[in-house]
């Protein structure tokens, strides 16, 4: 018996410190917690995409475009030279866990953002971007992304994409940042 | 305004987001210039923006309130003309506190709101505390 139970301790302390060794505590707080955070999201799926659609802005109310069409990186979320991305300044979400839209799970939207206009290339117009930061974790360090389509100088900060945008959100930390379609910047 | 010759406009739609922004009306120029900060419904982010919705046309009330909506950093230095942020701000008051615009209120001008963002408030806090203060002695003298 004494020497089952210390072969026993011994193979749990050795699964313990390589488990130790392996991972840190803050990862395995931080995967929970991705865990906890993006299982609970599930449900809400549908309404998040919600905030996407058209008139998510008051700009408009026509449908966000289809990026079905577009050919290359262009129509692809992961490359900065998605049409979205025109004046993006960061890491794309799209390659962290979220998507061109959504934030990783485990990290929290902005709600104050820069907001700038983002010319599609297959319809040729003019769609009003919301461009937020995704904050709560430290930089994602993947597909690292600088546009400056009507970008205006620091002094305008309103209009500047150096800034860190996670105002209002709990963690000042930036992991990455999402292109949001509010609408088309029509005449209205 | 008369309508750009089409190959001037031509020429300036070449230009990102400067040149076009002065054909959008007042709701684009929200969406633009006032709603990354503002939000959508206007309901700001408490300890961060202050809020429009319910509130913002209460400055009409007290004296030195009409001009301090046009003084605002925010408001005097938007990227738009005179006219734009005349129809911006009457865009804004009718959309978010519709409930607080007095019956007689007069919309901005261009030519006012050309004279008033030349003048920028140069301590804001200070305006709005003040400004609130006699919001809620006109209030209290109401009840």
């Amino acid at each position: 018996m004494t020497r089952q139970a210390s072969w026993l301790d011994r193979l749990v302390e050795r699964g313990t410190r390589q488990l130790a060794r392996r991972t840190s505590r803050r990862g395995l707080l931080a995967r929970a917690g991705a865990l906890l955070v993006g299982a609970s999201a599930l449900p809400l799926l549908p309404v998040a995409r919600g905030t996407e659609p058209a008139g998510g802005g008051n700009a408009s109310r026509v449908p966000v475009p289809s990026d079905a069409g577009l050919e290359g990186p262009v129509g692809d979320p992961t490359r900065c030279e998605y049409w979205r991305h025109c004046a993006i300044d960061g890491f794309l979400c799209a390659c962290c866990g979220g998507s061109q839209s959504t934030c990783p799970p485990g990290t929290e939207m902005s709600p104050i953002t820069w907001i700038g206009t983002c010319r599609h290339p297959g319809d040729g117009k003019d769609y009003i971007i919301s461009y937020n930061d995704c904050c709560g974790q430290a930089l994602c360090m993947r597909c690292r992304c600088m546009r400056t389509e009507g970008e205006r100088p620091v002094y305008w900060a309103s209009k500047n994409n150096d800034l860190l945008w996670c105002f209002g959100t709990k963690s000042r930390a930036v992991h990455c940042s999402v292109a949001i379609v509010l609408g088309v910047a029509s005449e209205a | 305004m008369s309508p750009l010759p089409s190959w001037l406009a031509a020429v300036l739609a070449l230009l990102p987001g400067v040149a076009v922004a002065a054909e959008y009306g007042p709701a684009v120029h929200y969406a633009l210039e006032c709603q990354g900060c503002h939000r959508v419904d206007g309901q700001g982010t408490p300890g961060s923006v202050p809020a429009l919705a319910g509130f913002a046309a209460r400055f009409l009330a007290v004296p030195g309130g009409r001009e301090y909506l046009v003084r605002v950093p925010g408001v005097a230095q938007a990227p738009l003309d005179d006219a734009a942020v005349a129809a911006v701000l009457e865009w804004m008051l009718r959309r978010f506190d519709p409930e607080h615009l007095p019956p007689d209120h007069q919309p901005y001008t261009p030519e006012e709101v050309g004279r008033l963002r030349r003048s920028p408030l140069t301590d804001v806090r200070g305006e709005r505390a003040r400004l609130v203060a006699a919001m809620d002695a006109v209030r209290g003298r109401g009840e």
